[in-house]
């Protein structure tokens, strides 16, 4: 059975800060229920299945896009949101699939009818890539980002149990 | 993009070949409605893998290579490991072989899914991309994402991971799937076989440019089976056939200016490796079953329209599901997961079947099983004089269609070759100047 709702930390457990959205994944496993379903994930075409049925879904994933290391930001592509923007795959629609990211698998999904009604995507900039652990920016910000995986959750009427939930900047 | 240029000729810009795996370029040039020259650029610099495994030790280079790619990564696992091995004079378990074989149906499955209807298939059915054509056959793409999902399970349970798989050691596995994990895929697979079976033909209803070349097909075989994670020699259309250890001596690799990815000749001309040649050379080692759906699909024991490589890549997506059904049937718990590799100085090659084509790597280690030297041979590197010959043939054949048409005959006659160009590097502009 889909659960209703989903939490989905993506990237690689081998490179660097690509390993903080399974990281934060595994941290908000502590604070849901049965209804929440938790998944780490490296591959993103395998997001339009995984998700399929799903009414929640909460996506985790490294980012860059300049700003400061270790901030998170998150941006909502659910149903009723815009379509991500200019990507290689999304926007121009015709990268490989070594260019099929989060964006292409949102918006082949919302093609295919199957996005989930809230889709947030919580992202942490991050600040290398090569193998060997997270930095010490990006460690620092899996608090701010389970907070922030927590206030998306609670703001489609999942709630979350511990500590309260935070919001993010 | 057209431009007009001063001499009354034209330059048509397309910015970057599109649903390619990597990125690179191309120049057509056409004079009084004559092809003149046609040049595949590849500018990624030169990724140095092979120059920084030399001076890492011999159980490296199945987690190194794989990380060469992300969609065949264990084309390279399997190459490294059955180099080394050789080296060593290690022979594995009949367990283990079957093991890699079914990794390797676990790969064949996630490239030969995504490429036939998420990359090619959009050029058949005038569909810029998948994300336009999954809204008029949602049907196809969801199958197409089922299929890929089982590729993914399969390497997941047997790799480790489903992108570059952390499994895989010189001599075997770290660790066997049990049965019960094993047995736990069937119900997908089997669904994926009649999925990719009934593919088969849909596939095969496509409009098909009508254009063949004499293709000096080369690849693997092996007497028992198709090709996959090795065979025993390499054979060739033009009749010559040889074991994996002679490779160096008909497959040479040289320097073309205008690409960074080396170029290679067979005896000292282009050759083509892929699913066509393993088709045309391995229709006999084929299932009945797959056999059964090639021909009903329209196709003979050979195939030279390189077209309908989509229709040859989905009887391999079948054979792939058949196969990793089979190995999962024959399997039972117990078996080692390795064999202990001792090292010793020597020069050795591996070679298997990549959803791409033929690839070999050639290794020299020392008594410390120290890598003294390495060579990674790619199937997109061996291809590119064929892909331009390709694109030679089939720009002079529509030479009389619009810029527009034109161009996008040649990306889908590149994309016939599902080249990674990640792989031999990365970046693919298009140009085609008439003049």
């Amino acid at each position: 059975m889909t659960a209703d709702a989903m939490v989905i930390g993506l990237g690689s457990p081998d490179r660097g800060d690509d390993a903080v959205g399974a990281a934060v994944a595994e941290r908000v496993r502590a604070v849901v229920g049965d209804d929440v379903q938790v998944l780490a994930r490296e591959d993103p075409t395998c997001l339009v299945q995984a998700w399929d049925g799903c009414r929640v879904v909460v996506l985790i994933d490294a980012m860059i896009s300049g700003v400061a290391g270790g901030t998170v930001s998150v941006r909502r592509a659910g149903t009723r949101d815009a379509p991500l923007p200019t990507h290689a795959f999304a926007a121009a629609g015709r990268g490989g699939s070594h260019a099929f990211g989060v964006a292409g698998a949102v918006e082949l999904s919302r093609a295919l009818g199957t996005l989930p009604e809230h889709v947030a995507i919580v992202g942490i900039e991050v600040t290398t890539l090569t193998h060997g652990p997270m930095s010490a920016q990006v460690e620092a910000s899996i608090d701010k980002a389970v907070a922030a995986v927590r206030a998306e959750l609670a703001s489609a009427g999942i709630t979350t149990h511990g500590e309260e939930a935070g919001t993010c900047a | 993009m057209t431009h007009q240029l001063k001499d009354g000729g034209q330059v048509l810009n397309v910015g970057m070949l599109a649903r390619v795996e990597g990125e690179g370029g191309m120049h057509i040039e056409i004079k009084d409605r004559q092809v003149v020259s046609v040049k595949l650029n590849i500018f990624e610099p030169p990724r140095f893998y092979e120059g920084f495994l030399r001076g890492r030790k011999y159980t490296e280079p199945p987690d190194i290579t794989a990380r060469i790619c992300g969609i065949c990564p264990v084309a390279y696992q399997s190459a490294s490991t059955e180099a080394m091995e050789t080296i060593c004079g290690v022979t594995t378990t009949p367990e283990i072989q079957l093991m890699r074989r079914l990794l390797y149906c676990g790969e064949w499955i996630e490239s030969h899914s995504l490429h036939i209807f998420m990359l090619h298939a959009p050029d058949f059915l005038g569909y810029e991309s998948v994300l336009e054509m999954a809204k008029d056959h949602a049907d196809v793409v969801n199958m197409a994402l089922r299929l890929k999902k089982c590729g993914n399970d399969v390497m997941e349970l047997v790799g480790g991971r489903a992108i570059h798989p952390v499994n895989v050691k010189v001599g075997g596995f770290y660790r066997m799937p049990s049965l019960t994990e094993l047995v736990g895929l069937r119900p997908d697979l089997e669904r994926g076989l009649e999925d990719a079976l009934a593919a088969v033909q849909l596939v095969s209803t496509f409009d098909f440019p009508d254009m063949e070349q004499d293709y000096n097909y080369v690849s693997l075989r092996h007497p028992d089976w198709y090709p996959l994670e090795r065979g025993t020699e390499m054979v060739a259309t033009s009749g010559v056939r040889f074991p994996i250890a002679e490779v160096t001596d008909h497959i040479k690799e040289f320097h073309v200016e205008h690409s960074n990815a080396l170029h290679a000749s067979f005896d000292g001309e282009k050759f083509f490796v892929g699913p066509l040649a393993r088709y045309s050379l391995n229709f006999d080692q084929l299932s009945p079953r797959c056999q059964e759906a090639a021909l009903k699909a329209g196709l003979g024991e050979t195939c030279r329209n390189p077209f309908k490589s989509i229709i040859v890549r989905t009887v391999e997506l079948a054979y792939a599901f058949e196969e990793a059904l089979r190995i999962i049937d024959l399997w039972q718990d117990g078996h080692a997961p390795s064999v202990p590799v001792a090292p010793k100085a020597g020069e050795g090659i591996g070679a298997s079947e990549a959803p791409r084509g033929t690839i070999w790597h050639r290794y020299k280690i020392d008594a410390d099983g120290i890598i003294l030297d390495a060579q990674i041979v790619p199937p997109t590197s061996q291809n590119q004089a064929s892909i331009e010959a390709d694109l030679r043939l089939a720009a002079q054949q529509w030479v009389d269609l619009d810029d527009h048409t034109l161009t996008h005959r040649c990306e889908a006659a590149i994309r016939n070759y599902d080249p990674c160009i990640s792989c031999a590097t990365h970046f693919l502009d298009l140009r085609v100047k008439r003049s």
